[in-house]
């Protein structure tokens, strides 16, 4: 019963990311992904990590999300050429190469479930890693930082404009800005 | 066989990387390279957690995942941060395109 | 003691190198001064050192487990070679105070050749392999900065980066060499590779061979790699008085002889040498028969002599071959100063254009005629003496038609040699040419030279008996000086030379009309072609430059050919793996 569920999950997310690699434009393909992430989410809770099954949903099916799709309203939806640069077969014969290659190396293991040791997450997280939580936060501000300096070049490319044009774009930045750390 | 329910997510998490490795190579646009980026994301810290299960260490799977969903989705934000300025100073999004090198 | 005085050797020229780049062109004499100050200082130096010298390790400090230890042995060898390098460096650059008066930039020239003669002292006193490959690397440095230090001339560019190049692909053989003795035996240390040689399998103790002998041919411009010396003589004429004829084109020697216990077991090993300095020695003897370039046909000769100390050690003469490295660096070096005495105030290298100027030089045409007649093997001069050493250990321990050869380039030389005294300083004046003798520091110099090349035959028991002394792993038979004459008077080989010398001579005379003509187009074609190795050099560098134009395709800079470059390494890597938990 149980690998009947894993069998359906893994197909299941295939199927999703290769119709989120597949379609022509890249709203569906968001929400593929989100679907994607959703169905990660529920084998991570059949495996017992449920910390971790929050944590993807929120992250993945939200906060990426939303991300692609605010890129999306800045950038715009437009359709590129779809032909890829790399002959297909060429692109099909390396990828069969490297997973049945992985395939194989992950055919002989064997798993099966050890019992878990008294060591609850929080205890693992904050006390043996806590240098990991540490360097996360020094991540996550650096690249809200850097996200920052990238947005807000705009103001810096026309010269020749007036004062009040420019104060009148910094503060669209700035409101561009707290949109998105809210979100 | 006896393939234990393991060995069966584990051949999902090759099936997953397989479909994102492909998408990064056919794919043009820089947006979707980044969507592609996070499916192989979701496939190795499926990956990771299975480690963890495995070895009956779930307590640091779980954390070390954790840490790769930030990281990741850090580098999502920026690269799409990037994206945006590429699309603003060259007006196009298509890989082809925006090299620059001769030859 | 000798650890200081070997520390003062290579010192003494750095720290003169790097004093002296800090002067301007505003104060000349300053700089003259300087130069000539810091040369004599190691030249002294390296003359203290000759008494110290014995076979023991001077220096010893570790530099951690990559590099071994940092070694220098002060054995005859070494210390003959690093007294040559420092005295005539000396006497070059007292040379240089009148030959480049006037010029410009002359902090990066003396700082070059202060750094230069340095890195040569430390070259042939090092005692750890990767340490000796790092002198010889800031020897081929110096040697291209110094030919092209007029470097507006783009034939003076074009002749220092074909130097470069040759020799590079010649160190390429001396750090494989080195790399491999650590990979076998453990150690950088040149001791070690001498005593434990036989320790090595024939294959790998082949390889380092073969790889030593391709530094040293390319380093002393032997065949196949002999184009470059040539086309080097764009360089001041001290440069190639120092550089290209007494010392850094003995370092290939140099190797040879040092490593020659090691190697001479090698199958083909002694045969290959013999074959590269018999081979170096005919051709570029040919090619000096009719060379109208002064400087030129003073560097095949140097070519040609080369081919003589190789050939010497071929034979197992190592003794032999020293002997004439240290007579040839003292009278190569007369006749390149005296050539550029001539060159500097007739302001023409084409001995076509020159002509009964020893009237109007007296004092250079009489050192340039001694210079000669050593050169040719004329008996009493120093020349003489180890040229004859060489054709009796060839003709007793190598093999017959080698020896042959020998003897018929001994007969060239006198040809060419004596063409190129009569086309310069006698006959009828060509071109009314007004020059003057040469002015006193040089004439400090080449009269200091002129005294050597009578004189350093005499010195051969007690260099010798320091070779021997010195040098446990070779088997050098001990000669003193009486024995030495009898030996050279009663062998047959000596008269068969002499013989030959005078055939050159007379054969000369009867031409001497001709000889300075024009030459038959097929030699004149032949030679200018440098017997077809120079188009097989230009062949070599312009596939180089076809692979790279190739090459660059693969750098297409979309993302899509680099995900393809980055999943390929991936494909490789799995492969790996499965393969070997298999």
């Amino acid at each position: 019963m149980e690998n009947l569920s894993y069998l359906v999950l893994s197909l299941a997310a295939a199927f999703c990311a290769y119709r989120a690699m597949i379609s022509k434009h890249l709203l569906p393909s968001t929400l593929y992904l989100a679907c994607v992430s959703a169905i990660v989410s529920i084998s991570l809770y059949m495996l017992g990590a449920f910390e971790v099954a929050v944590i993807e949903l929120s992250v993945g099916a939200g906060l990426v999300t939303v991300l692609l799709v605010y890129t999306l309203s800045v950038v715009g939806d437009d359709t590129y050429d779809p032909t890829s640069i790399i002959p297909k077969p060429f692109a099909i014969l390396l990828i069969a190469a490297i997973a049945v290659l992985a395939g194989w190396m992950a055919y002989p293991v064997v798993i099966h479930p050890t019992a878990n040791g008294e060591v609850l997450l929080a205890d693992v997280l904050w006390k043996h890693r806590v240098l990991d939580v540490w360097v996360q936060v020094a991540l996550i501000f650096s690249g809200v930082m850097g996200v920052l300096g990238l947005l807000s070049e705009k103001h810096q490319q026309p010269k020749e404009q007036d004062e009040s044009q420019v104060l009148e774009k910094e503060e669209t930045i700035a409101a561009h800005a707290k949109q998105e750390i809210h979100v | 066989m006896t393939l234990s329910p393991l060995n069966i997510l584990l051949f999902g998490v090759v099936l997953l990387l397989a479909v994102g490795f492909y998408g990064l190579l056919i794919t043009r646009n820089l947006i979707k390279i980044v969507l592609v980026l996070q499916i192989l994301v979701k496939a190795a810290m499926l990956a990771l957690v299975l480690a963890g299960k495995a070895s009956g260490n779930l307590g640091l799977g779980q954390s070390v995942a954790a840490t790769v969903i930030v990281a990741d989705t850090i580098v999502a934000v920026v690269a799409l941060a990037l994206a945006v300025q590429v699309r603003r100073r060259t007006g196009t999004l298509d890989v082809a395109k925006i090299s620059t090198l001769r030859g | 003691m000798t650890g200081i005085l070997v520390g003062l050797v290579i010192g003494i020229p750095w720290l003169g190198a790097v004093v002296l780049w800090q002067t301007r062109d505003e104060h000349p004499r300053l700089q003259h001064g300087l130069a000539v100050g810091f040369s004599i200082l190691a030249g002294l130096a390296s003359l203290a050192l000759i008494p110290f010298s014995s076979a023991a390790t001077v220096i010893n400090l570790p530099m951690g487990r990559f590099f071994g230890n940092l070694t220098f042995i002060a054995d005859g060898l070494a210390v003959t070679l690093s007294a040559i390098a420092c005295v005539i460096g000396s006497l070059a650059v007292i040379f240089s105070v009148d030959y480049m008066r006037g010029e410009e930039q002359l902090n990066r020239y003396y700082a070059f050749v202060l750094l230069f003669i340095g890195a040569m002292a430390g070259l042939v006193l090092s005692g750890n392999l990767l340490f000796m490959f790092l002198f010889w690397e800031i020897t081929a440095l110096c040697s291209y900065a110094l030919i092209s230090f007029y470097n507006d001339d783009p034939r003076a560019v074009a002749g220092g980066i074909k130097a470069l190049i040759i020799t590079q692909v010649g160190g390429v053989g001396l750090l494989a060499g080195a790399l491999t003795t650590y990979a076998t035996l453990g150690s950088y240390q040149v001791s070690d590779l001498l005593s434990k040689a036989e320790t090595m399998p024939t294959g790998i103790l082949g390889l380092v061979a073969f790889g030593f002998l391709l530094a040293a041919a390319a380093k002393s411009a032997q065949f196949p790699f002999h184009t470059w010396l040539p086309d080097a003589m764009e360089a001041p004429t001290p440069i190639s008085a120092l550089i290209h004829a007494a010392t850094m084109v003995n370092a290939g020697v140099y190797l040879l002889a040092r490593f020659y216990p090691a190697f001479e077991h090698v199958p083909g090993w002694t045969l290959s040498v013999t074959l590269v300095g018999l081979i170096s020695a005919l051709i570029t003897a040919f090619m000096a028969l009719i060379a109208t370039d002064l400087k030129r046909a003073l560097a095949y000769s140097t070519v040609s002599q080369l081919g003589y100390m190789v050939y010497a050690i071929g034979v197992g003469g190592v003794f032999a071959s020293q002997f004439h490295l240290l007579s040839h660096a003292v009278f190569k070096a007369l006749l390149f100063l005296a050539a550029g005495a001539v060159i500097h105030t007739a302001g023409t290298r084409d001995m076509r254009r020159m002509g009964a100027l020893g009237k109007q030089m007296p004092f250079v045409c009489n050192v340039f005629i001694l210079g000669a007649l050593a050169l040719a093997g004329l008996p009493i001069l120093n020349g003489f003496w180890s040229k004859e050493l060489i054709l009796e250990s060839g003709l007793s321990e190598g093999p017959w038609w080698a020896y042959a050869g020998m003897v018929l380039v001994a007969g060239m030389t006198a040809f060419y040699t004596f063409r190129m005294t009569w086309l310069v300083f006698f006959g009828e004046a060509r071109e009314s040419l007004h020059v003057h003798d040469a002015g006193n520091a040089m004439k400090i110099s080449l009269g200091l030279l002129a005294l050597g090349t009578l004189t350093t035959w005499l010195l051969v028991t007690p260099f010798n008996s320091l070779l021997q002394s010195t040098l446990p792993f070779h088997a050098i038979q001990s000669l003193n000086l009486s024995e030495l004459a009898v030996e050279i008077f009663t062998a047959p080989a000596t008269y068969a030379a002499l013989a030959m010398i005078a055939a050159g001579l007379g054969i000369f005379w009867m031409v001497r009309k001709q000889a300075s003509g024009r030459s038959a187009a097929w030699m004149d074609a032949l030679s200018r072609e440098s017997f077809g190795f120079d188009w097989l050099n230009q062949r070599i560098s312009n596939w180089t430059l076809g692979l790279g134009s190739v090459l660059q395709k693969t750098q297409t800079g979309i993302l899509s050919w680099n995900v393809v470059g980055i999943l390929g390494a991936l494909l490789m890597i799995l492969i790996f793996l499965v393969w070997s938990v298999r």
